[in-house]
């Protein structure tokens, strides 16, 4: 178990070496000049200028520029944003909780409904159950997310106004913020209307996670019924069956956890996808997090948002996969002692 | 009294060019206390007849027959529910490959102690665990496996091919069996290992006077350990009857061309001859003949044999053949009188 964590972690340090490089060589693919991508302060004046040339190494070779910028990454400085002029870092730790927040709320939505579907979908293969559920999922699967979001709030909101339509909580509420992630703030908050706030949070949060869970639902009703009709034919399945266990028995205690195992792989995989979503989903329903106000600053031209939001965002999204692989490493013994690098 | 007894079983598959039988109106019986072979070259549906005994069949796979008695149970009265519980206790069956028969990602401990049954624990429940445990010790005890806890918490990849068939063995004695179907259990085993679990079997046969319905397609590997063999070619019937019999006096050509080809009875041939084979291979489950299926490789067939013959019985030997092997010339008239049938 100690190799597989160390082989993971340095996994993630040279991904993460990848990816700044990514990042530090946007600052010379976008257009003006160099340092003013890397620290966003376009209005610096020239001895201001020389400090930054000097704090990132402008006048020595590519390497040591590079240094410089990791340097600085590592120190927790992303420089500001052009368009605000505030420190990127910020505004990262203000926002990307509230996509995090969002986008695991969204992640479980999509399990907990697809899973089991793609489940029932299998054990009732080619029967009637089993193409209604395929249906949904290629109709769930077809629809646009903007477009259904869109529905959504024209539904929900306006028509029979169950829920509100953008935000992240009423304003009315005053939650100090601590991790950025509503509902442990809420928790932690001592305000007396802390659980009028809890459900109004929910409330808000229930039509943006929904919408962005339909795709990904549908993709792991399909992978779990694939899964499961896979795992019903092989021949542990039937040794069981021999051995006079009743179908109950067999589908919870033998075919669910290995047909988890095999979806556990593509929740990671799905998760990248999801957060796509997310971003869209962010600027229709106005939620407050990474995914707006990156969209927001390629609209404004702000490379230095643009290059450090990536950053950010990347490295969360590759922190889920490694998740991912723990839980799958948890779930299926043989993967444990793998010793090739997968 | 017969403990299983099965006539004419069938076994058809749906396929696009129509219903194709793999397993045609076979007839077996076991007796209380029996080690009966069941040999066959692959593909003759020993493993299909195994499994439709067991009620483990896909659903593709339709089975029917004429009779199908259990104990002196009618088994066709009683629903598919019902015949699988009656079964799922009184017969257990190993596989072929048992690695893969079981759970990769669930502690063999766990596999063992989930088939047995409540009804055999006694005591109150915060005492049925460690019954369980206890029973599972004495379960790889029973089949041979001393360090016990090294294997329980072990997963079915830990472990080697052979371990993991004394495992399954184990599970299959967990619901203590009447009836044990091996299903070729040492296939893709080191002959060493192979041994070890034929005398385990054996003992199990002697000891327990534990019913066992050995499938394989090694004749001679088989007479070692049997009391009584069925033979099978492409789904049909051809030949019962005690082992030596069917080793030292085959009446069916098919019987006697497994025998001749096993490597004892060819031991007198001449260096560089040819080894005695029965030309042509198995016929695909498409190509089927009509009548006797062996008709075509046949050294004996006539124009009969493209109609299905019935069995004849011989004091016990049955055989499914228009023109049986027979040596002793008195019987012959006997038989004759007693089938009404033609033999050369």
């Amino acid at each position: 178990m100690l190799t597989f964590t160390l082989r993971r972690l340095a996994l993630f340090l040279f991904t993460m070496m990848v990816l700044t490089l990514l990042s530090f060589s946007l600052s010379f693919l976008f257009p003006g000049d160099t340092v003013i991508n890397h620290s966003g302060q376009i209005n610096a004046t020239a001895t201001d200028l020389a400090k930054l040339n000097e704090a990132y190494q402008m006048d020595k070779n590519i390497f040591r520029q590079y240094s410089a910028y990791l340097q600085h990454i590592i120190n927790g400085d992303f420089g500001q944003s052009m368009a605000s002029q505030s420190p990127i870092s910020n505004e990262i730790i203000e926002l990307l909780p509230a996509t995090i927040e969002l986008s695991l709320v969204a992640l479980l939505i999509a399990m907990l409904v697809g899973i089991p579907l793609g489940f029932i979908a299998a054990i009732n293969h080619n029967k009637t159950s089993d193409n209604a559920i395929l249906s949904f999922a290629m109709i769930g699967y077809s629809i646009p997310v903007f477009w259904l979001g869109l529905l959504a709030i024209l539904l929900f909101s306006i028509g029979l106004g169950w829920l509100p339509s953008s935000g992240k909580i009423s304003l009315l509420f005053e939650i100090e913020f601590v991790t950025g992630i509503q509902f442990i703030d809420i928790l932690l908050s001592d305000s007396p209307y802390k659980w009028q706030a809890f459900n109004n949070a929910s409330a808000h949060i229930i039509l943006p996670a929904c919408v962005i869970a339909l795709a990904p639902a549908t993709i792991f009703i399909r992978l779990s019924r694939a899964a499961m009709i896979e795992v019903l034919a092989t021949s542990y399945i039937r040794a069981a069956r021999a051995k006079g266990l009743n179908f109950r028995q067999i589908i919870f205690r033998h075919a669910i956890r290995n047909a988890l195992i095999q979806i556990i792989r593509h929740v990671g995989l799905q998760f990248a996808n999801l957060v796509t979503l997310a971003m869209v989903t962010e600027v229709i329903f106005s939620w407050p997090g990474i995914g707006r106000w990156l969209i927001e600053s390629i609209s404004q031209r702000d490379y230095t948002a643009i290059q450090s939001g990536l950053l950010a965002l990347s490295c969360f999204i590759f922190i889920v996969h490694i998740l991912t692989d723990f839980i799958y490493a948890a779930l299926n013994p043989l993967a444990r002692g793998n010793n090739h690098g997968s | 009294m017969n403990l299983l007894d099965i006539r004419n079983l069938s076994i058809a598959l749906d396929t696009p060019t129509g219903r194709v039988l793999a397993v045609d109106r076979v007839s077996l019986s076991i007796k209380e206390g029996e080690f009966r072979g069941l040999v066959g070259e692959s593909g003759s549906g020993k493993s299909l007849l195994a499994q439709a005994i067991i009620g483990v069949l896909q659903d593709k796979w339709h089975v029917d027959a004429d009779r199908f008695h259990w104990r002196g149970i009618d088994l066709l009265r009683l629903t598919i529910d019902e015949r699988r519980a009656l079964l799922c206790r009184d017969i257990a069956m190993i596989f072929q490959e048992p690695m893969s028969c079981l759970d990769p990602t669930t502690l063999i401990g766990e596999q063992l102690s989930e088939t047995i049954d409540t009804s055999q624990l006694s005591g109150y429940f915060w005492q049925r665990r460690k019954q369980r445990k206890e029973a599972v010790i004495k379960l790889l005890h029973k089949v041979g496996i001393k360090k016990h806890s090294q294997c329980i918490n072990s997963y079915p990849h830990q472990l080697t091919e052979a371990i993991c068939q004394r495992v399954m063995i184990a599970i299959a004695l967990a619901g203590r069996p009447i009836l044990l179907i091996a299903d070729e259990p040492t296939a893709a085993m080191e002959s060493t290992n192979q041994g070890q679990i034929f005398r385990l079997l054996a003992n199990l046969n002697q000891l327990k006077n534990m019913s066992i319905l050995l499938i394989s397609h090694d004749l001679e590997n088989l007479t070692h350990w049997t009391s009584t063999i069925t033979v099978m070619y492409s789904g049909q019937f051809v030949e019962a009857g005690s082992t030596e019999k069917i080793f030292n006096k085959p009446m069916h050509p098919y019987t006697r061309a497994l025998v001749d080809s096993s490597t004892k009875a060819n031991l007198q041939l001449p260096t560089k001859s040819r080894l005695m084979t029965l030309p042509g291979s198995i016929p695909i489950l498409q190509h089927l003949p009509i009548g006797c299926r062996l008709g075509p490789r046949c050294p004996r067939a006539q124009q009969k044999c493209v109609s299905a013959p019935k069995v004849s019985n011989f004091h016990g030997h049955k055989v499914s053949c228009h023109y049986p092997l027979l040596r002793d010339p008195g019987k012959k008239e006997a038989v004759k009188h007693k089938t009404g049938k033609g033999i050369n």
